[in-house]
């Protein structure tokens, strides 16, 4: 009887206190906090210049961020950075939608600036940045690589170790996804993705 | 002395297991105050079975269609299983599942779950199936659904998986220990607000625009099922405006139906003939449908459904006229409910 009250007790004491080592945590109704997000922003913290807008990085520090990084017109925008000064420093963009998850509360954004589009995805009260779609040939990546380029240039500007992923060509660094689209040995399309998303 | 062993023995077991049981009905989501859509899936079982239609899909079906429609309009008798992100799997084995209790003369599926081929998410896994009843069906469906951090166990004993809501429980969760709210109006999920369709951004680029092998494969052991058990499955694509509905997927879900000889209805192209207008008929920008616009489109599907499928009109049933009175009487205060509060925002 004692052993019995025991090994009900551990069991219990197992089962509120926690048991293994899921990242995950279920909390609420379900909703599933993702972790992963808050621990790249914390890494993020450490490692760039910080969250606000006068702390947005320019172009002469992109050795700072982790993972490749988007430029544009002196703006950088790294993969699950904190998307609000990002956005405030780009400016009021072509276009705007929102794309509230199915159940789950948060919103998906998506702005629309010309010539590319960035995404973001809600963690906690914060956006950030999910996806950024270069979408023609009037912009290139940091590294110089455009819509149109023949695929010897990618290459040049990326290596020649990269891994197939749903007929994409994608480059991993650091946690974030450089994706192209290659039809007929050109650069039809060049995505940058956080893998947050695909958690 | 033995036996007073075996007694203590077995009544310790039933203490233990009788504690942990009330910890896991404390511990699991309620569904009740947010995230409702995970209590879809269950509300079913509650149900007579005695259904004319059912609709198996993701939120396209359980925000777009309203069986309320189907009744009044046309005394057809129908139910939506569906759940958020309701993978073609889950799909599936739902159907299987909703074939133990009842046969429908019409299967309606959403295709949109066709662009997924492999799990995708926990969370999403657990609404569509932890609503389910133990059945071979939901074994199976844990099986295809699991993501590679997931454990099948932890389905078996989901107090595993919510242990780490003890410091988050709120009243309700007291409050529903065992009892529940229904949430949806035969699995429809009503709202009524306005936001109009704007700027919806367009497709990205795929690299490669086919459907995957094993969406297919669940989409022929769909047609299968279907056609073995006699009942008509219509593939539909709902007037959802984002995610976006490539052409190429539209061509190969045309050429499946055509081949397969089933009824396709995209109501994408249909925003004419059912009246659907944007800019009053969605409450969240084109992803879903509002109040207004699923009655719409479900007015023109029952329509068609009665066409092809020569349903009876079942409004002269007494019994069951009277169950739809009550859930329309239901249906009709949630709409004023939600109208009233609404306007006051």
């Amino acid at each position: 009887m004692r052993s019995m009250a025991w090994i009900g007790s551990i069991m219990m004491a197992a089962v509120l206190c926690g048991c293994g080592s899921n990242v995950k945590v279920i909390e609420g109704d379900v909703a599933i906090k993702e972790t992963s997000a808050p621990i790249q922003e914390k890494e993020q913290e450490e490692t760039t210049p910080g969250k606000a807008v006068e702390n947005v990085g320019t172009a002469e520090d992109t050795t700072q961020y982790s993972g490749y990084v988007f430029t544009y017109d002196g703006t950088i925008i790294s993969m699950d950075m904190d998307a609000a000064p990002i956005v405030e420093q780009l400016g009021e963009p072509d276009s705007y939608f929102e794309a509230p998850s199915c159940a789950f509360e948060g919103i998906d954004k998506v702005y629309t600036y010309g010539s590319f589009e960035l995404d973001t995805y809600p963690t906690d009260d914060k956006d950030y940045v999910s996806t950024v779609v270069l979408k023609d040939d009037t912009i290139a990546t940091t590294e110089g690589v455009g819509i149109g380029d023949p695929e010897d240039k990618v290459v040049e500007a990326y290596g020649s170790e990269w891994i197939e992923e749903d007929g994409m060509r994608v480059y991993e660094k650091d946690g974030m996804k450089l994706c192209f689209i290659l039809k007929n040995d050109t650069v039809a399309s060049i995505e940058y993705r956080s893998t947050a998303i695909e958690q | 002395m033995k036996r007073k062993r075996i007694i203590r023995t077995v009544c310790s077991v039933l203490v233990v297991a009788s504690t942990l049981y009330m910890l896991q009905r404390l511990l699991l989501p309620k569904y009740v105050s947010d995230v409702v859509e995970g209590r879809l899936i269950a509300e079913y079982y509650a149900e007579e079975k005695d259904h004319d239609v059912i609709f198996i899909g993701d939120c396209e079906v359980y925000e777009n269609f309203s069986p309320k429609v189907l009744w009044e309009d046309y005394g057809i008798n129908s139910y939506i299983r569906g759940s958020a992100q309701q993978l073609i799997w889950q799909s599936y084995y739902l159907l299987e599942d909703t074939l133990r209790y009842e046969k429908p003369e019409v299967v309606v599926f959403n295709v949109l779950a066709m662009k997924y081929d492999e799990p995708q998410n926990e969370a999403y896994n657990r609404m569509s199936l932890e609503g389910m009843r133990w059945s071979m069906a939901k074994v199976k469906a844990i099986q295809a659904s699991m993501t590679d951090e997931e454990h099948f166990l932890d389905y078996i004993f989901p107090i595993l998986r919510y242990h780490s809501r003890w410091s988050s429980l709120k009243a309700e969760d007291v409050e529903y220990l065992f009892a529940n709210r229904k949430v949806s109006h035969n699995g429809y999920y009503m709202r009524v607000d306005v936001k109009p369709a704007k700027d919806v951004p367009e497709g990205k680029m795929l690299a490669d625009y086919r459907f995957g092998e094993n969406a297919y494969q669940y989409l022929d052991k769909m047609t299968k099922l279907c056609r073995e058990n006699g009942i008509e499955l219509v593939l539909v694509k709902a007037p959802s405006l984002y995610p976006y509905w490539y052409d190429e997927w539209e061509q190969q879900i045309e050429d499946y139906a055509g081949q397969n000889g089933l009824l396709y209805i995209n109501f994408l192209e249909l925003t004419e003939e059912t009246g659907l207008d944007y800019n009053i008929d969605t409450y969240d920008g084109g992803l879903h449908m509002n109040l207004s616009g699923a009655e719409k489109i479900t007015s023109y599907l029952g329509q068609i459904l009665q066409d092809e499928y020569h349903l009876a009109d079942r409004r002269s049933e007494e019994r069951l006229s009277k169950i739809w009175a009550g859930k329309t009487a239901t249906y009709e205060q949630d709409r004023r409910r939600q109208e009233e509060e609404a306007e006051k925002q």
